[in-house]
C-alpha cells in the first residue's frame, strides 16, 4: 500500500509539474535557438544603441522620402521618431510590449486629431523595421550563418512591434470615433429640463427613423424621471419635415400623452404646416405654436404659472 | 369569480375607486375585470376611477381597447376615468401599434391621477351635493 | 421515480478486486442503458440495479464472462422494466423510447407491440434492417459497418438515423392499426421524427400537422423526443391564456440576445396581436419564435394556423380594416412594430405570418 501511494505521488507530480511548464519550456531541438536568441538580442540591442543617432536620422529621411506624416512639423517628427526608436529598442531588449503599447496609444491620441492615417503609422513602423534590418545586414554580412540567426531573433520581435503599434493605433482611432458618435448623438437629441415638470426637446438636424425612435425613447424616459407634465418639441432646427417625420412627431406626442404629459410643437413653419395638411397628416391633435418663445409661454400657462415682467416696475 | 386579489385589486377611497392590475391578464380575465369594475362603480356610486397599469409589460390592441371601453362605460355611469402608470416602453409600443387610449385621460402615476380627479370632480360635484 | 421491479440484493460480495472489476463495467452499462432509456433518473436506477446484480453474481460467473453477463443483465432489466411500465401506463413506452428493444427477451413484451415492431421493420429494406440490427442488437459500431459497406462511418450513422426515424413512424402507425389519411402524412412524420428542419420545411410539416388530426397526435411523441433547443420556443395557441404565454415566451427568448427594453415590449406586443388573431379567426395554431444570426442578430416569429385564411391580404394589411368589432389593428399594427413582415394565406388552408425584428447595433 505504501509503495503504491508513493508511485501515485510521483505520477501526479510529473503530471502536475510537467504540463504547466510546457508552454514556456522549449523542446530539446529548439534549445540551441533559444540560447541564440538570449545571446543575440543583447548584441543586437547594443548595436542599435550604439548607432542610434545615425539609424534614427536615416529612418527620418526615409519617412520624408515616403511622404509620410506630413501633418507633423520637423521638430515634432524628430521628437516622435526618437521616442519610437527608443521604445522599439526597449521592446527588443526587454521583450515586453507594454510600454510600447502605452506609448503607441498616447501617440495615436496626439496624432489622430491631426488627420494621420492608419497606413502612415503602419508605414513608418515598417520603415524602421527595414532600416534596422539593413543595418544588421551590413554588420553581419561576412558571416552568413550568424546573420541568419540574428535575423531569426530580430524578425519575430520586429513583427510583434509592428503589430502592436498598428493595433494600438486602430483601437485608439475606433475609440475616438465611437466617442464622437456618442457625442453627436447626445448633442443632437438633448432633453432639457428647463423648469420643474417642463422639458424642452430641440430637434436639430436630419431626423431619420433610427434617430427619431431614439429621440422618442429618450423623451419618454425623461418624462418619467423628471415627472414632466409638459413637453415642448422644437423643430426649428430640423431642415426637412416630410410625411415620415411628421408621423413620427404625431406618435411621439401620443406616447407622451399616454404617460400623462402634454406636448407642444414649436417651429413649424406655415409652409411646412400647409404641406403636411395637403399630404394628409392629422395636425388637429397636435398643439402647435409658431415659435419656441410662444411655446414656452403656453407651457407655463398649462403648468399654472403666470409670466410678468419684473423690470417694468423698475424702470 | 375567478379574479382574485392576486390578479387585480379594486379599492374604494371616498368617492373614488382605485383599481390596480398586478400582473399580465389574458383576454377573459381582462373582460371580467371590466365587468367587475363597472359593477362596483354602480354599487358605490363612484365619481372617479383610477386604473393603475404600472405592472403591465404589454398593452396590445385588446388591452387598450378594453381600457377605453371601461372609461366609456364609467362615463355613462357618471364616473371619470384616469389611467396611470403606463411604462415608457409600453407607451412607445402602443403608439407604434397604432393604439392610443382615445379621449381617456392619462397621468404619470397614482398621485398625479388623484390630483387630476380632485381638480375635475370636486368642481362638478358641487351640483350633486 | 418508478423503480424497476427487482429488489436490491443486499448480500453483495466484498472482495475488492471483484468490486473494481464491476466498477470498470460501469461506463459500458451506462452506455447500453443510456441508448435505450432516455429518462435520466430511470437510466441511473437501471445502471445501479445492473451493477448490484452483477456484483452479487460475480463469484459465480466465469472469469472473463463478466462483461457479457453484465450486458445481458442490463438488457433483461430494461426489457422487464418496459414490461412493468407497460402494465402501469399503457402508452408510456412510446414516449420513453421508440427504438426496437434489441434484447433476446422480445417475446416478453406485449404481443401487440411485438407485432407493431415486426410490421415496422417490414417497412424497411433488407439492407436498412440488417444495418440497424447489426448496430442496435449486435452492437457493431458504425466504423466496422462502414468498412463492410464501403462507406464512411458518418454516412452510416446518418443512414441509421434516417432508418430509426422511419422505424419510429412505422411503429406508431402500426400501433394505430391504420394507414395515414393522406400521402403527405408519411413524409411529414418522417421529417418530424428525424428532427431534420430543412426536410420539415420542404414537406411543409408545420402546416400539415395543423391540418391533419392524426399527424398532430402521432407527432407529439416524435417531437417531444427531440431535445428542446436553446434558441427557439414553440407555443401552441388554443385559448386566450396562450396569448399571454406566447408573448412572454417571445420576450424571454429575445431578452437573451440583448434587445433593449423598448424592443422587447415591441416584440411582445406584436406577438400578442398575432396570437390573438389565431384565437379569434382560426381557433388554434402555433407561435414559433427563434433567434437568428444571419444576416444579422435578431428574432423571428412565425405565427401559423390552419384556419379559414385571409381572402384579401392587401386589404387586411391596410389600416382600419377589420372583420371583428372595433379595430382591425392586428396585422398592420404588428407590421409597423416589426422590421420585416410577410403574410402567406390560402383560403381554406390557413395563414402563416412571418415577422422579424433586428437587434439595433451598439
Amino acid at each position: 500500500m505504501d509503495e503504491n501511494s508513493t508511485v501515485d505521488v510521483d505520477a501526479s507530480y510529473v503530471e502536475a509539474g510537467g504540463t504547466p511548464q510546457a508552454p514556456e519550456g522549449f523542446p530539446d531541438a529548439l534549445a540551441g535557438d533559444r540560447q541564440d536568441v538570449d545571446q543575440l538580442l543583447p548584441q543586437l540591442v547594443a548595436h542599435l544603441g550604439e548607432h542610434r543617432t545615425k539609424l534614427r536620422q536615416e529612418w527620418a529621411s526615409r519617412i520624408q522620402d515616403a511622404r509620410l506624416l506630413q501633418a507633423m512639423t520637423p521638430q515634432e517628427m524628430a521628437a516622435e521618431t526618437t521616442s519610437v526608436y527608443d521604445n522599439y529598442v526597449e521592446v527588443l531588449e526587454t521583450g515586453s510590449v507594454e510600454a510600447l503599447q502605452h506609448y503607441a496609444r498616447d501617440l495615436s491620441e496626439r496624432i489622430i486629431p491631426r488627420g494621420v492615417e492608419t497606413h502612415e503609422v503602419v508605414g513608418i513602423v515598417l520603415l524602421l523595421r527595414d532600416v534596422l534590418a539593413r543595418s544588421l545586414f551590413e554588420k553581419y554580412q561576412q558571416d552568413f550563418a550568424l546573420l541568419n540567426r540574428v535575423l531569426d531573433a530580430y524578425e519575430p520581435a520586429a513583427n510583434r512591434i509592428a503589430n502592436t503599434v498598428a493595433v494600438s493605433f486602430v483601437d485608439e482611432r475606433e475609440r475616438v470615433i465611437r466617442q464622437q458618435q456618442d457625442a453627436i448623438r447626445e448633442l443632437s437629441t438633448p432633453v432639457l429640463p428647463v423648469r420643474e415638470r417642463l422639458l424642452i426637446l430641440p430637434i436639430i438636424g436630419v431626423l431619420d427613423s433610427e434617430r427619431a425612435r431614439q429621440l422618442t425613447e429618450q423623451l419618454l424616459a425623461a418624462i418619467r424621471i423628471h415627472r414632466a407634465k409638459v413637453v415642448v418639441i422644437d423643430i426649428t432646427g430640423a431642415p426637412d419635415v416630410d410625411e415620415a417625420v411628421a408621423n413620427h412627431l404625431v406618435r411621439t406626442v401620443d406616447a407622451s400623452r399616454l404617460m400623462g404629459a402634454s406636448a407642444i410643437i414649436t417651429g413649424l413653419s406655415p409652409e411646412i404646416a400647409r404641406t403636411l395638411v395637403t399630404i394628409g397628416v392629422d395636425l388637429s391633435k397636435m398643439n402647435t405654436i409658431g415659435d419656441l418663445q410662444g411655446g414656452l409661454e403656453e407651457a407655463e400657462r398649462l403648468l399654472g404659472y403666470t409670466v410678468t415682467r419684473q423690470n417694468d416696475s423698475a424702470e | 369569480m375567478s379574479i382574485g386579489p392576486a390578479l387585480v385589486s379594486i379599492l374604494r377611497q371616498g368617492s373614488y375607486l382605485i383599481a390596480s392590475i398586478h400582473t399580465a391578464l389574458d383576454d377573459s380575465q381582462m373582460i371580467r375585470f371590466q365587468e367587475d369594475l363597472i359593477e362596483q362603480i354602480g354599487q358605490h356610486r363612484s365619481r372617479g376611477v383610477i386604473i393603475d397599469v404600472a405592472a403591465l409589460d404589454v398593452l396590445d390592441s385588446f388591452g387598450s381597447r378594453t381600457l377605453r371601453n371601461i372609461a366609456e362605460m364609467a362615463r355613462l355611469r357618471g364616473a371619470l376615468t384616469v389611467i396611470v402608470g403606463i411604462q415608457p416602453e409600453v407607451a412607445f409600443a402602443m403608439v407604434e401599434l397604432g393604439m392610443g387610449t382615445g379621449s381617456v385621460f392619462t397621468a404619470l402615476d397614482l398621485e398625479e391621477g388623484l390630483a387630476y380627479l380632485s381638480s375635475r370632480v370636486s368642481s362638478s360635484s358641487a351640483l350633486s351635493t | 421515480m418508478p423503480k424497476f421491479g427487482a429488489h436490491r440484493t443486499s448480500d453483495v460480495s466484498d472482495a475488492p478486486e471483484e468490486r473494481s472489476e464491476v466498477a470498470a463495467l460501469m461506463p459500458m452499462v451506462r452506455r447500453i442503458v443510456g441508448a435505450r432509456v432516455s429518462d435520466r433518473a430511470a437510466a441511473d436506477d437501471l445502471v445501479q440495479e445492473t451493477l448490484v446484480r452483477v456484483l452479487a453474481a460475480a463469484d459465480r460467473v466465469q472469469p472473463g464472462m463478466l462483461e457479457p453477463y453484465a450486458i445481458r443483465t442490463a438488457r433483461n432489466l430494461i426489457a422487464s422494466g418496459w414490461k412493468e411500465q407497460d402494465r402501469h401506463k399503457r402508452n408510456q413506452h412510446r414516449l420513453v423510447d421508440l427504438r426496437p428493444p434489441a434484447a433476446p427477451d422480445e417475446e416478453m413484451l406485449q404481443r401487440e407491440e411485438h407485432d407493431a415492431i415486426a410490421q415496422a421493420l417490414a417497412h424497411l429494406s433488407d439492407q436498412e434492417r440488417q444495418t440497424l440490427l447489426a448496430h442496435e442488437v449486435s452492437g457493431q459500431d458504425t466504423r466496422s459497418l462502414a468498412l463492410e459497406q464501403g462507406s464512411t462511418a458518418g454516412a452510416v450513422a446518418a443512414e441509421l438515423n434516417r432508418t430509426r426515424a422511419r422505424l419510429r413512424v412505422e411503429y406508431l402507425l402500426a400501433l394505430e392499426g391504420t394507414e395515414p389519411p393522406t400521402d403527405r402524412c408519411r413524409p411529414v412524420l418522417r421529417a418530424l421524427s428525424s428532427g431534420d428542419r430543412r426536410r420539415q420545411r420542404e414537406v411543409g410539416a408545420d402546416l400539415h400537422v395543423l391540418e391533419c388530426a392524426m399527424c398532430a397526435r402521432l407527432s407529439e411523441p416524435l417531437i417531444r423526443r427531440g431535445q428542446q433547443r436553446e434558441d427557439e420556443v414553440r407555443i401552441r395557441i388554443t385559448a386566450d391564456g396562450d396569448i399571454v404565454l406566447a408573448r412572454q415566451g417571445a420576450r424571454e427568448l429575445a431578452d437573451r440576445i440583448g434587445f433593449s427594453r423598448t424592443d422587447l415590449t415591441v416584440i411582445a406586443t406584436a406577438v400578442s396581436e398575432l396570437a390573438r388573431n389565431i384565437v379569434r379567426f382560426a381557433g388554434e395554431g402555433e407561435i414559433f419564435v427563434e433567434l437568428i444570426e444571419m444576416p444579422r442578430c435578431g428574432v423571428r416569429v412565425v405565427a401559423r394556423d390552419a384556419g379559414p385564411g385571409i381572402a384579401d391580404v392587401e386589404q387586411a394589411l391596410a389600416d382600419g380594416f377589420s372583420t371583428y368589432h372595433g379595430l382591425g389593428l392586428g396585422l398592420p399594427g404588428a407590421r409597423r412594430l416589426m422590421d420585416e413582415f410577410t403574410v402567406d394565406s390560402e383560403m381554406g388552408r390557413g395563414t402563416t405570418v412571418t415577422m422579424t425584428k433586428w437587434r439595433q447595433k451598439g
